[in-house]
């Protein structure tokens, strides 16, 4: 979304109009989802967590500097929304595993090698094992390694996000790395 | 290792393309230098590839959550109404009851019931809430 566009939603919000709230919503929702869902390892707790987020979010507007970009702002709410969530008694992470790519596809793609069925179902395998690692490892690690692999998100941003100063960024990146990697091992799979 | 030396942290920054181009060329040299750290950046990379291909789909339906938010961020409203509503009639039947030519002695026992029946809604609610508050399950999840 641009940022000029987004800056005016949130004015509007802002104003106490809601209904310019769902283009927010709808926008930093598929975001949010794969970042909550990393938190808490189901889908069910991922979307209450969300929900809660996106309301405390709003409800705090009027607080957020329109100078500032708004999702590293939403993304600190929803982190610690997970993090509430799963202090409480209310929710502990709960593996569930994700969708695979071979739902329906089996049959698309017979002949080609990277998109045959065989090479979906070797990626759901490895998706299988990364993802039973990631229950394994602590979730100040999950949280710091779905915001860089998976979203993408620059040091800085990722400082921003998870409240901590950008030069222990790369510190926590190793830490989680490396106790993931440690978590494979002992579940038997060898890097590289 | 006979190269630069290379901290944990440098190669995380090195990886995800967070040094300037000085510093990745002192990672470089130190790298050509050391099998050690040429494993050590192999395994990284791997699970780095690894995981970004692991999306998170939601393994079950998924139905957006903006009518669940859109209802509770407009609910507000509607209760400011309601109170603003119920307050405005209540202090009007109030302000007709005690203008009313009514018997004296009929106000007051209908002004009797009527308090009482609050204290005694007010109680209640009062009592349930304690028992919430003291309830060990209310966490849980059905």
């Amino acid at each position: 979304m641009q940022p000029e566009l987004e800056r005016e939603l949130i004015r509007k919000c802002k104003a106490g109009d809601a209904r310019f709230y769902e283009p927010l919503v709808r926008a930093y929702e598929p975001t949010g989802l794969r970042l909550a869902i990393a938190m808490m390892g189901n889908t069910e707790d991922a979307q209450d967590a969300l929900q809660e987020a996106f309301i405390k979010t709003y409800d705090t507007l009027h607080r957020f500097d329109l100078r500032r970009p708004f999702g590293p702002w939403f993304f600190q709410i929803l982190r610690n929304q997970c993090r509430d969530m799963l202090r409480s008694r209310k929710s502990k992470f709960r593996l569930e595993l994700p969708g695979t790519e071979t739902d329906g596809k089996i049959e698309e793609y017979p002949a080609d090698p990277e998109r045959g069925p065989e090479r979906l179902r070797q990626r759901d395998d490895a998706r299988a094992v990364l993802w039973r690692g990631l229950e394994r490892i602590g979730p100040e690690h999950r949280e710091i390694l779905v915001l860089k692999e998976l979203e993408g998100f620059r040091y800085g941003e990722i400082a921003q996000i998870l409240e901590i100063p950008e030069g222990t960024v790369a510190s926590r990146l190793y830490h989680a790395r490396h106790a993931l990697r440690e978590a494979l091992v002992e579940m038997n799979v060898e890097y590289p | 290792m006979n190269g630069p030396r290379v901290t944990p942290d440098d190669l995380m920054r090195y990886l995800d393309g967070e040094l300037t181009p000085e510093e990745r060329t002192r990672v470089d040299t130190a790298l050509a230098a050391s099998t050690e750290l040429q494993r050590e950046i192999a395994i990284y990379r791997a699970l780095k590839a690894d995981f970004q291909e692991l999306s998170f789909h939601p393994a079950v339906r998924y139905t957006s959550v903006w009518d669940r938010v859109n209802a509770r961020v407009t609910r507000p409203i509607g209760w400011l109404l309601v109170i603003a509503g119920a307050l405005a009639w209540m202090s009007y039947g109030v302000y007709v009851f005690a203008t009313s030519p009514t018997d004296p002695w009929e106000k007051l026992a209908t002004g009797a019931v009527a308090i009482g029946i609050l204290i005694l809604f007010a109680s209640v609610i009062w009592e349930r809430y304690q028992e919430w508050l003291r309830d060990p399950y209310r966490d849980v999840h059905r």
